[in-house]
Parts: C-alpha cells; sequence; structure tokens
C-alpha cells in the first residue's frame, strides 16, 4: 500500500517488540487524519516464527523477572508509571496528549480529561483495592498461604497470557494489561488499528521505570484476524482475553486449542433508569447534565455508555422536560467537548437512525407510541423522545441517545430483559429502597454494574468487568492439602 | 379512482425524448413530486415533518429523499392496491426479515425505461442478439425486480433460442456450455446476463474441469446486483479478470448494471476495463451526492452517500436516499460499495451487528 507521506516526517512506530530490531520486521503504514493533523504510524508485522521468538522470550523473561517480584512491589512499579502519565510535563503524557486526539478524532480536552480521570484508577490505593477486591488474602499471589480448610493455598498467573485488544477508547489497553502484571504473567497484546499506539508507551514506560520488566511484556499487531502470525502466538498462550464484538470473538475461540482459557468480554448496551423521585425542581436537571456527560465521553464507544434512558412519569420534571433538558446540556457540551468528525460510513449509520425516529414520529405509521426527534441534522446530538415503551435497542452512538417514558421502572426492566447477552451497566436515579429493588431485578435481567447516572462511563477501581472477576479469572489455584503437609512430617530430619 | 395514466403518458414522452434540459427535467419532477406528496399520506407526513412542501421545493434536489428502509416500514404508493398490480420486493437479507416493497399498478413506464437505457447502454446499436440468463425466472421469482429486468432483456432483445438456464434444478450448465460452444463454433456473438455470483458459480463450475471459453468478438457480459452472500467474495479486480479469462469477452465488453428494488430506471457502466468503473444513467434519473445527516451535497472530491430522482418512479417516491456510497467522477459517479459495513470501533454495541444477532 503506498500512503503519500509528509515530507521529512516518518511514521511513528508502535508495538513493543523486545529482542526484535526495528530492521527485522516489516512495517505498514496507518495515516490518521483529523482536520488538518495528519499522523502516519508504522505498525509491526511479525512472521509465525517472530511470534514465536517472542512468545518464548516473555515467558521466559516474566518466569525470571516478574513472578519473582511481589505483589507489592509489582504495585509500586506501576504507579511509578501511572505517576508520569498523569505528569502533564512527563514526555509520555505529553505525547499521548498530542497524538491520542489525531488517531481516535476525539476532542483534544476530552481526550486529556478522560485519561486523567482513567490513569487516576490506577494508583498504588486502588490498585491494592483492586488485588482485595479478588483476594482476601492479596499474598496468595506471592506464595502459599494457609488454606481456612486446611494445608496452604496460592495463585498462579498464566505463563503467557494473550490480550487482542479492540477500540479506540484511547488507553483502553491499560485495564487487561494491568491485569496481567498483577498477576505476574508474560503479556503479549494485539493493538487495534483504530488505536495502536498506547499500549506499546506503556510497555516503554514500564521498561523504563523497572528495567527488569523490559522482557515481560510485547505489544504487537497484525490485520483483520491475523494469519499465520496470530495462530502461532494463540497457540502459545495459556490464557486469552479477548475485546470485540461476537463474531470476532468467535472467530478467535474457534482457532484456540480446547485447554487454553478464553475470557471474552463482547460489545454491550448501556442504559439508564431514571425515577420520578429523582425528577424534583433541583435533581432533575442536574441530572439531565450527569447523563449527558455519560453520552458525550467518548461519543458513545464505552462499553457502558447509555444509549437509552428510561424515565419515570409523574416528577416534577416531566420525561419529555428530561428529554429536553438532555439535548440541551449535550447542545452545551458539544460547545466544550466537540464530537469527531464523521466518516461517511459513520454519518450513514447515524442518518439511519435518525430517519428510523422520523419515520416512527409519522402519526398511525406504526403500531408504537409516538417519537420524537429532538435537535436538527445539523447538531451534533440527536434526543429521540418515545412516548411508550420502547424496548432496549442500540442507538447510532455518536452522541445520540433515546429518552423512553415508563409508568414504573419495574416496565423499563422488563423491556431490557430481552437482551441479556449485552446487558453490562446501568445508570440509575432513585431513592435507596428502589435502588436496591431494582439492582436485584436489573442482576437478573443480566445486568452487572449498577452506577450514578454520571459515573456510567468512568467505571471505579477494582469493578467487575462484565461481572467477572478481572484477576481471578486470570489465575489458577495450587493447593497443599493437608494429607500432604501430614504426609511430609515423617519424613523430616527431625522426626522422631 | 382517479386516474394516473396521464402522468404516466406524461413520463413516457419524456423518456422517448432526446435528453432534456435541467428546467424540463425540474418541471416534470415538481409535477411527481406534487403528485405524490398529495396522494401518499405516510411521505407527505415525512415532508411535512422536514419542512418541505410543493410550494417550497423548486428543484428536483429540493425533494426530501426517502431512505430506503422506509419501503419496509411504509406502503410507500399513490394508487390503492389493486389486482393485477406487480410488487417487486427488496432480498431481505441485509437488515432483519422485513423486505422492502415497491409497488407497481402498471409496468410501462418501467418497462420503457429499461428498454431506452437498456438498448443504449447494452445493445449499443444491436437489435437482437442470442442470450443466456443466469438467474431464475418470473414465475420462480415474480417480486423480484431482476427477474422481470432479465425477462424483459430476453423478451424484447433476445434472438430466438435466448433461454434460463437457472430453473428449480439449479443451473444446467451443461445445457450452458453447449450453448457457448455453439457461440464459438458459430461465431455469433452470445450475451450472457445474470447475478454477479451467478457468475462467480459459472467460474467455480469451469474452474475443476480448466475450461475456458473464447466466445466470438462482439460478445458481452452484463453482471448486477453483487455477491449477497450466495457466493465467495472476489474484489472486482479479480472478478473481472477472472471473469473475461473464463469466457474470452474483453473486459470492456463486461458491463455492470446498479439498480434497485426502489428504481425503475438502472445505471450501467461502460464495461469494466479498469474498476472501479463510473456508473451513469439516462436523462429520466439524477444523482446527488450528500451529507446523509444533513442531506446537503458534500464538497467536491469527498465521498458521499447517492441520492437518485428517478421520474420513472412514478407510484411510489421519485427520490430515495440509498446506503451506497459513490464518488463523483469523469461522466458519472464511482460506487464505492455499501455503507452499512461500517465497524464500529468501540467497544459500545454497534447496530449492524445488533441486527445481525437478533436476526438470527
Amino acid at each position: 500500500m503506498t500512503v503519500p507521506r509528509p515530507p521529512g516526517l516518518p511514521p511513528i512506530r508502535a508495538g513493543y517488540l523486545p529482542g526484535i530490531g526495528p530492521d527485522e520486521v516489516a512495517w505498514e503504514v496507518l495515516p490518521f487524519v483529523q482536520g488538518g493533523a495528519r499522523v502516519e504510524v508504522a505498525v509491526p508485522v511479525l512472521t509465525a516464527a517472530q511470534m514465536e521468538a517472542l512468545a518464548d522470550r516473555v515467558q521466559r523473561a516474566a518466569a525470571r523477572h516478574l513472578k519473582t517480584m511481589t505483589v507489592a512491589q509489582i504495585i509500586e512499579v506501576i504507579d511509578r508509571a501511572i505517576a508520569r502519565l498523569l505528569d502533564r510535563s512527563d514526555p509520555f503524557r505529553r505525547q499521548a496528549e498530542a497524538l491520542l486526539p489525531v488517531v481516535s478524532g476525539y476532542d483534544a480536552e476530552m481526550v486529556r480529561l478522560g485519561l486523567t480521570g482513567f490513569f487516576k484508577t490506577f494508583r498504588a490505593p486502588q490498585l491494592r483495592r483492586f488485588v482485595a477486591e479478588d483476594f482476601a488474602n492479596p499474598l496468595v499471589l506471592d506464595g502459599f498461604q494457609p488454606a481456612p480448610k486446611g494445608g496452604a493455598v496460592r495463585a498462579l498467573g498464566p505463563g503467557l497470557l494473550v490480550h487482542s485488544w479492540a477500540g479506540n477508547v484511547p488507553a483502553l489497553p491499560l485495564w487487561s494489561l494491568v491485569c496481567g502484571l498483577l498477576v505476574k504473567a508474560g503479556n503479549i497484546g494485539k493493538v487495534p488499528s483504530a488505536e495502536p499506539l498506547f499500549a506499546g508507551w506503556f510497555a516503554q514506560l514500564l521498561a523504563e521505570v523497572h528495567p527488569p520488566l523490559a522482557d515481560c511484556l510485547a505489544v504487537v499487531w497484525w490485520r483483520g484476524a491475523g494469519a499465520e502470525d496470530a495462530s502461532a502466538l494463540y497457540a502459545r498462550a495459556d490464557t486469552v482475553l479477548a475485546y470485540g464484538g461476537n463474531e470476532s470473538l468467535d472467530a478467535i475461540r474457534r482457532r484456540l486449542p480446547v485447554t487454553t482459557r478464553f475470557l471474552p468480554h463482547g460489545h454491550k448496551l448501556g442504559f439508564g433508569l431514571v425515577a420520578a423521585a429523582a425528577l424534583d425542581a433541583l435533581e432533575g436537571p442536574a441530572l439531565a447534565r450527569r447523563a449527558a456527560w455519560d453520552v458525550m465521553r467518548y461519543d458513545q464507544q464505552g462499553c457502558y455508555s447509555p444509549h437509552v434512558f428510561y424515565v419515570q412519569r409523574g416528577g416534577a420534571v416531566a420525561p419529555r422536560d428530561f428529554a429536553g433538558r438532555l439535548a440541551g446540556e449535550l447542545a452545551q457540551l458539544q460547545r466544550r467537548f466537540p464530537r469527531r468528525a464523521l466518516v461517511v460510513e459513520d454519518a450513514a449509520a447515524l442518518a439511519h437512525w435518525r430517519q428510523g425516529v422520523e419515520w416512527r414520529s409519522i402519526p398511525g405509521a406504526s403500531g408504537e407510541a409516538a417519537e420524537q426527534l429532538i435537535g436538527t441534522p445539523d447538531d451534533a446530538w440527536s434526543v429521540a423522545f418515545a412516548d411508550g415503551p420502547r424496548a432496549l435497542a442500540p442507538t447510532a452512538l455518536q452522541r445520540t441517545v433515546q429518552v423512553v417514558a415508563v409508568d414504573a421502572l419495574e416496565d423499563a426492566v422488563a423491556a431490557v430483559a430481552a437482551q441479556k447477552d449485552y446487558l453490562q451497566t446501568a445508570g440509575v436515579a432513585a431513592p435507596p429502597e428502589a435502588l436496591y429493588r431494582l439492582a436485584a431485578l436489573l442482576g437478573d435481567a443480566g445486568v452487572s454494574r449498577v452506577c450514578a447516572i454520571g459515573a456510567m462511563s468512568t467505571p471505579e477501581a477494582g469493578w467487575h468487568h462484565d461481572g467477572r472477576f478481572n484477576l481471578l479469572d486470570l489465575v489458577r489455584m495450587v493447593e497443599i492439602e493437608p494429607s500432604a503437609e501430614a504426609a511430609a512430617e515423617p519424613f523430616a530430619p527431625y522426626a522422631d | 379512482m382517479p386516474s394516473f395514466a396521464p402522468l404516466d403518458a406524461e413520463v413516457l414522452s419524456f423518456i422517448a425524448q432526446d435528453g432534456c434540459t435541467d428546467a424540463r427535467f425540474d418541471e416534470l419532477a415538481l409535477r411527481l413530486f406534487a403528485h405524490q406528496y398529495a396522494a401518499n399520506a405516510p411521505y407527505r407526513a415525512f415532508c411535512q415533518g422536514r419542512g418541505a412542501t410543493p410550494r417550497s421545493v423548486k428543484a428536483w434536489s429540493d425533494i426530501p429523499a426517502v431512505p430506503i428502509d422506509a419501503f419496509k416500514a411504509q406502503a410507500l404508493r399513490c394508487e390503492p392496491a389493486a389486482t393485477g398490480e406487480r410488487v417487486f420486493m427488496t432480498s431481505g437479507t441485509t437488515r432483519g426479515d422485513t423486505r422492502g416493497r415497491h409497488f407497481h399498478p402498471r409496468l410501462a413506464v418501467y418497462d420503457r425505461s429499461m428498454e431506452r437505457n437498456f438498448a443504449e447502454r447494452f445493445m449499443r446499436g444491436q437489435q437482437r442478439m442470442p442470450m443466456g440468463i443466469l438467474f431464475p425466472d418470473e414465475d420462480a421469482m415474480p417480486n423480484s425486480s431482476l427477474a422481470h429486468y432479465l425477462a424483459l432483456a430476453k423478451s424484447t432483445f433476445g434472438a430466438p433460442g435466448s433461454r434460463h438456464f437457472v430453473g428449480p434444478q439449479g443451473t444446467d450448465w451443461s445445457g450452458l456450455w453447449q450453448v457457448l460452444e455453439a457461440a464459438e463454433r458459430t461465431g455469433t456473438p452470445y450475451a450472457l446476463l445474470g447475478a454477479s455470483y451467478s457468475f462467480v458459480h459459472l467460474m467455480d463450475a469451469l474452474r475443476p474441469q480448466g475450461r475456458a471459453f473464447r466466445l466470438p468478438p462482439g460478445s458481452r457480459l452484463l453482471d448486477t446486483g453483487g455477491y449477497k452472500g450466495q457466493s465467495r467474495e472476489l474484489p472486482l479486480e479479480a472478478f473481472y479478470a477472472e471473469l473475461s479469462q473464463a469466457l474470452g469477452v474483453p473486459r470492456e465488453h463486461c458491463v455492470n448494471m446498479y439498480g434497485m428494488t426502489e428504481l425503475s430506471t438502472q445505471f450501467y457502466d461502460d464495461g469494466n476495463a479498469s474498476v472501479p468503473s463510473v456508473k451513469s444513467g439516462p436523462h429520466w434519473i439524477r444523482s446527488r451526492l450528500v451529507d446523509p445527516v444533513t442531506g446537503r451535497d458534500v464538497p467536491a472530491g469527498e465521498r458521499g452517500i447517492l441520492v437518485h430522482c428517478d421520474l420513472a418512479n412514478v407510484n411510489s417516491v421519485t427520490t430515495i436516499l440509498t446506503e451506497d456510497v459513490g464518488l463523483w467522477a469523469d461522466g458519472g459517479f464511482l460506487l464505492l460499495g455499501r455503507a452499512e459495513g461500517a465497524q464500529a470501533k468501540g467497544c459500545s454495541l454497534a447496530v449492524d451487528e445488533f441486527m445481525r444477532a437478533t436476526a438470527a
């Protein structure tokens, strides 16, 4: 593929390949253009043999350097790396702030705020909480610990953990990479073409902060589903953590040996529930503002991003007013954090969604309750209001959101239950008693995370992604049963 | 029941003209718009939502474009249902299982539109020639506009002996090989027409035999509609290279037709010596390239979504918003594929994946 290059600017190299020189691999150039800015990113293309050598090297290094560190030491190293990423004068941080907006297309200020909020969840106290969330005694990651039932137990991470990252929410690979480090796995991650940069930078930064880690992780790339290169890597993995649509996850699963642990995270569909009690004259408008932030962050590209808000009738702010306020807040946010420019495919999807609402707004056009589109085609956001029941369905993203009026929030739970495979985050604004009642119903329906509206797109440290254990799912337990202990006693040199 | 025949007659005489001025095109487009606005309630409501009325619409490009999905949700028709009408339906393989419907109380305008254009762009002055159709006939697929189009090609332009090769038992390959051999032997130019995937099947049937034909000069091929998941997917370049190789027809005589169930007029290229080829239509259809969200024309040199204003669409709506990505080129437009394949780049569920999953 020939790509015209800006004069004098070599492409930025993505990936992180310990033990492999830049001249030893082929590079493919991915161009990114946003407005006047153009960035070219060169991504490495490895042969199957190189992939195997890399897998061996990373696994060996992790066994020597990572498995011999305590979790406390690993946390301390990650904390130092994160401190540098939080320091706006640090070269790594500056590079991220300069390039990620161009690569992802997101507004620079949105990226800056998003990165800071995200990195804060990986500081030492948060990481300790993260570990404590999964391990009552985190020392099981460092060695055998007495088990309450007798004997001893320890948790071992995989020798080689392979990550297949997706999405262009900047820096997202940090989640699973940190998980892999905390369980002392050798890590090799495949970056998506949409955001190929951050993971490699983080690997470099870790190597700088703590040089023995230099060979314990690698960042690679392949086009699409990959060919022999991908197969070679997958064949070496003990565990594969993959993000993406169900079709691509299925394609990965089908090429793994049955003995390889596979941890898929598919695309999700977030939504919010707003009780009438939360819609008084004071709280209602504030709630609409927080809802708008959840919609605005990364233009709804997160698995936790809301598509639909179900709003109960009977509050001081009526559902239609809530929709109007939400639209007003989105208009405000557009001034501060403009939506990214849409390619024609995205625009077509957005138009398709808007036109669907438009046709449904024609009286008598469908059997369903009337729908209404708020905002003009020139607005960089859209709110659709439905004055009657609507099943949960994805919007066109890019700040398009549906508000549905309901008589009772239990009706909304029924509306989302049909999509249980796609549920994860539900934002809830309701009084405490209703919160617990709804959470129980939502949990039954398939939801794994209930949070405040306004916090939907900023999950907290230690959350259970898709209701799973981030760290526990990665380890296997090794037990010394009491029988072995007892049987060992007679062989002690001091045995009577 | 009001009679719409005068409007049919007007469109027929427009088609019969040699070209038209911008003013004449606008004039007929606005007459059809006023008619459709008055006679088609859902369309009127849609236009009112867009703030478009016969008073405010001054040119064909002002006519609100109906997204093709609306043909699924609505009966977009001016005349009430009647016996003897033809209903063409979309294949319904792309999104869910609802099929778009296009109602034709009469086919006079459709047929005239097809014939006049086909004569010029495919027959290129030839009156009739022997034809093979790689597609089922109208009895097998009464709701397929392509089946009707191909049957019309055969009946109007096919020499005696022209026939369909796809029947209830599948494709009659041995019959086809015999006909192609005969054409080679006699030197009589032959025309083979069908769905793009039928030609892939043809190549797949020939390959194991290590066979290829060298059809006589003047022979030509017409493919249309893409692969629709019915065959392996070939890039355009490979498709025409292999096709030309398999049948011995030069690529400039391998014509692709771009048509839609929602239209009554087709677009053609002048062969596929290089791809993507430039597509163009006759004087009674005009196209725009728009930003699908705002409906405004895209700046020169940028990709946009195709809008077509087809004056042969008398009973439905003249102007539709497609899901096809296009780019202006000298003499027409390049067709760059469907926009619905947009890859979701985030981790949020996108509509396309959702629709595929829920349709399964």
